[in-house]
């Protein structure tokens, strides 16, 4: 769109919902639009969707236009951003539900919930930075997927504005229902592509009264590996992480493999925890608790890889996983146990280079009947790489179909997600 | 009985399908097709024409493909332990059972997955990994007969529901024929897909998009420990007002069970069990997890439930009370049948704050309709199942007895819960759908089913209501045991 048809445009939108209303993208939003819409309500969404459908004009869901930025081959014309649509509209601590609008991050989300003991147990890097619209969307999940799951079993209800502008609405707020198709799932990890998320219930948990880390570096891969499945094995954890050296030099650990065991519950279940955890992992490690064992979990779970060429999460079989990270060759931060891994490289000069490092993770995520998915690109690169594995023949068939019903004009977010979508 | 003339089953079509899989795997005498004629919701009956036991999914595909060439419209069926008629043929001559494809195929200990075919039933999978201290988590009390696919189907709960989640939480990936015969393979033993949650859309769609021939599934590691408890309340008030102070304390147990003073005194006259015939209510609680600790929890929730009014806690001290406990539980429906000669149960939910709002609702339509109405359920989730007692022979009390599970249900939407929590909505409760769901949700229910069925031939007439339609019950909600 030229820049004359983009300030048109800018006009029409603000004749919907007011000049305050739409503004120019910052950096970073630029990548993922080219006019940004700060709409007050779903209703403002509809009028919204409406017109750009009316005018076959591409559009996208924008929180904070982080994973957007990447898997856009090119902007999108309208970026609607739920920045304002961020009220929490019930929280209900003895029924542990909460229903909030989607453009409420995780971190407010979770500073409201800690008052009554409890919090969203999603924990992907930078809550302040992540809306719950955007945790749907990329299903994205952290450390704590090993014992409280991810997005897709604690979404119990959602709202959405649909193609026509349609207001549709999926699940309730009950923790226990089966009335009607699961429309939670089909918007869990479909970057945008299906619709506009305004509003999420969540289920949450209670937060656990002790944490505690036992931390335990070795001399190479294989034993930190190796001591992670035995683990896992015979210690209930709440998470289970392992990182390659490089990772926890980053992290301001020594640079060797570590393993990062966390425990949670009563002083009694901690300690007998630890006890466990403890002998299994040997005289290297050591326990951290209180604020320093926050601040640990807080650095695990942030870590993103800033300065990697590519980031890419491996996602096999549990017991796969270490033997897929072994032949990778790349640095990890490993959800063990969940058979989960962001993998990166800082080694890539090209884009041929870069393409053959992504074959290459893509056979061996492939060959563990596992997936894989590009997070993050080096710039001067991102344009020419699919970030997205390529399902076989009729899954892609179906997921063909479920777009064409739920976008059947194509104007949310098209065109980068799995074979083109 | 030979199919009829004006039937869909032609000779052509028998003679091709005899060719698929054999005189063995079709059933098309009428007296042996009234077995199918329903599952738990035994009060609509309709016998398929024709019946077929497919061995293999490559079966299972050219089956479809055939009926996919002739128009020909079928019901998945896995062991028609269902309780809302949901493998009830309704316009569908054609029923395909998954039961002889019942082969565990692969574990992985180390994983903690199993992948097995469809048939499987639901026992049989934790049998399997059990000596390695490992479970399939959901439980449905029909698990001693129900199927892995009749599980993803109705997105099957269970009394441990509460802690560890419904099948939609513990299943990975699928193989599936759709309703064309293509064969698609979603997800898989990883935790996370490529591209669209396909096997979140199947999980719960009732078999309206496909027949599902395997599956990947979860396991989960055996509490090391259990405590259960017995709390005694002198009314369901203070009992439901326990309920929530447990969660509220943030101790999440394995499982929370309600019974009422009517349902406690039919179990004690059926088994015996010692519950105590006195109270008003009790709840069954039980904690599991790891041996440490467990003692502190035990004691923090008889405190708990004490301040909300329990009289007495009683602490089962070994296994064989823990079984005495979960007998009288899981028997109970069996027991109600001392009561009245009919009885009709619901399933509906609310959140778990309005368990004292719902269960004085339902005393309030009792008292309206002049019936009786008991109360066994899964509190922990608020999810109730109100057993109205009635004796069919008398007309009207027939008619109140229906009218009492409509008020009951409506009274849970209005309560901001939903229609069914873990039964389905089958053809039961199709006609309540517009009471949680305005037509543009219905219309995207409907648009999404035909993503895997453009012709609607999978499981016909299920789950969405036709608009316009009006269905009439006439009989009341089903009265079968769960």
């Amino acid at each position: 769109m030229s820049e004359r048809d983009l300030s048109a445009l800018a006009r029409e939108l603000e004749a919907i919902v007011g000049a305050a209303q739409v503004r120019a993208p910052s950096a970073l939003e630029a990548r993922a639009a080219s006019i940004i819409v700060e709409p007050r309500d779903a209703n403002e969404v509809a009028e919204l969707v409406r017109k750009c459908e009316a005018d076959a004009i591409a559009l996208a869901a924008i929180g904070a236009a982080r994973t957007l930025a990447q898997i856009r081959p090119a902007p999108v014309a309208v970026g609607i951003s739920l920045a304002r649509i961020n009220r929490v509209i019930a929280y209900e601590p003895d029924d542990m539900t909460v229903i909030a609008e989607a453009g409420l991050t995780i971190g407010a989300l979770n500073r409201l919930t800690a008052a009554r003991g409890q919090r969203l147990p999603a924990d992907p890097p930078g809550p302040d930075h992540t809306t719950l619209g955007a945790l749907v969307a990329a299903a994205q999940a952290g450390p704590l997927r090993l014992s409280e799951g991810t997005v897709r079993d604690l979404l119990i209800g959602v709202r959405l504005v649909g193609h026509d502008a349609r207001p549709i609405h999926g699940g309730g707020q009950v923790v226990k229902n089966v009335a009607g198709y699961d429309l939670m799932k089909v918007m869990v990890g479909s970057f945008g592509t299906l619709g506009i998320v305004t509003e999420t219930t969540f289920k949450v948990r209670p937060t656990p009264e002790r944490y505690t880390v036992a931390i335990a570096q070795f001399p190479d891969l294989a034993a930190a590996l190796a001591a992670a499945a035995a683990l896992h094995e015979a210690v209930p954890l709440i998470h289970l992480e392992v990182v390659s050296a490089a990772v926890a030099d980053a992290l301001g650990y020594e640079a060797l493999p570590q393993v990062f065991a966390g425990v949670a519950g009563s002083a009694e279940e901690v300690a007998y925890l630890l006890t466990q955890a403890g002998a299994m992992l040997g005289s290297a490690s050591a326990i951290i608790a209180d604020a320093e064992a926050a601040t640990a979990y807080e650095g695990l779970r942030d870590f993103a890889a800033d300065d990697a060429a590519i980031v890419a999460q491996i996602a096999v079989a549990p017991a796969e996983l270490a033997a897929c990270l072994t032949r990778s060759g790349a640095e990890f931060r490993a959800h063990a146990g969940c058979g989960v891994a962001q993998i990166f490289t800082r080694d890539a000069s090209n884009a041929d280079d870069l393409g053959r490092t992504l074959a290459h993770w893509r056979e061996i995520a492939r060959g563990a009947r596992g997936n894989l998915r590009v997070l993050r690109v080096n710039d001067d690169f991102h344009h020419e790489l699919n970030f997205f594995d390529d399902p076989p023949g009729p899954a892609l068939a179906l997921m063909r179909r479920l777009k064409s019903t739920f976008d059947p004009r194509g104007v949310f977010n098209p065109g980068c997600f799995v074979g083109g979508l | 009985m030979a199919p009829t003339a004006q039937s869909t089953i032609d000779a052509r079509l028998l003679a091709e399908l005899r060719e698929l899989i054999g005189d063995d795997g079709m059933v098309l005498r009428a007296t042996e097709l009234k077995v199918y004629e329903c599952d738990g919701w035994t009060l609509e009956k309709s016998a398929p024409e024709i019946l077929l036991r497919p061995r293999t999914t490559s079966e299972v595909s050219a089956i479809l493909k055939l009926l996919h060439r002739r128009g020909i419209a079928y019901v998945p069926r896995g062991a028609g332990t269902g309780l809302s008629g949901g493998c009830l043929p309704l316009g569908a001559p054609v029923m395909i059972c998954t039961s002889r494809m019942n082969r565990i195929l692969q574990i992985d200990y180390a994983s903690r997955r199993i992948e097995v075919e469809s048939g499987v039933v639901n026992l049989h999978v934790t049998n399997a990994v059990k000596a390695r201290g490992l479970i399939y988590a959901p439980d449905p009390s029909s698990q001693v007969a129900c199927t892995i696919g009749g599980n993803i189907a109705e997105n099957s709960g269970g009394p441990h529901t509460l802690k560890y989640g419904v099948t939609t939480n513990h299943v990975l990936g699928v193989e599936i024929v759709l309703p064309d015969g293509e064969i698609a393979e979603l997800g898989g033993p990883a935790e996370e897909r490529c591209g669209y949650d396909l096997v979140g859309a199947i999980v719960g769609s009732e078999g309206t998009t496909g027949i599902v021939t395997r599956a990947t599934l979860k396991l989960t590691r055996a509490p090391a420990a259990y405590r259960t408890l017995l709390a005694i309340f002198a009314d369901v008030e203070n009992a439901t007002r326990a309920v929530s102070a447990i969660i509220a304390a943030g101790i999440i147990p394995g499982a929370i069970e309600m019974m009422d003073q009517m349902i406690i005194r039919a179990v004690e006259a059926a088994f015996h069990a010692g519950l105590p015939e006195d109270a008003g209510a009790v709840l069954i609680i039980e904690l599991d997890g790891i041996a440490a600790g467990i003692d502190g929890h035990a004691q923090k929730v008889s405190e708990l439930v004490r301040g909300a009014g329990a009289y007495e806690v009683r602490l089962a001290r070994d296994e064989a009370e823990r079984a005495t406990l979960w007998k009288a539980r899981k028997r109970a429906f069996g027991a109600v049948g001392r009561l009245a000669p009919n009885y009709a149960t619901q399933d509906g939910v609310v959140p778990r704050t309005r368990l004292p709002d719902i269960l004085r609702a339902i005393i309030a339509i009792s008292q309206r309709h002049n019936i009786r109405i008991g109360n066994v359920f899964h509190a922990g989730d608020g999810n109730i199942h109100p057993i109205v007692l009635y004796d069919e022979r008398d007309a009207s009390e027939t008619q109140r007895a229906i009218e009492a599970g409509r008020d009951i249900l409506k009274a849970c939407v209005e309560m901001g819960g939903s229609l069914t929590g873990e039964h389905g909505i089958g053809v039961e409760k199709m006609a309540e759908m517009p009471l949680i769901f305005s037509p543009e949700d219905l219309l995207v229910m409907s648009e999404l089913r035909r993503v895997f069925d453009p012709d609607q031939r999978a499981n016909p007439n299920k789950v969405i209501p036709v608009p316009g339609a009006c269905v009439e019950v006439s009989v009341p909600r089903r009265q079968v045991a769960l």
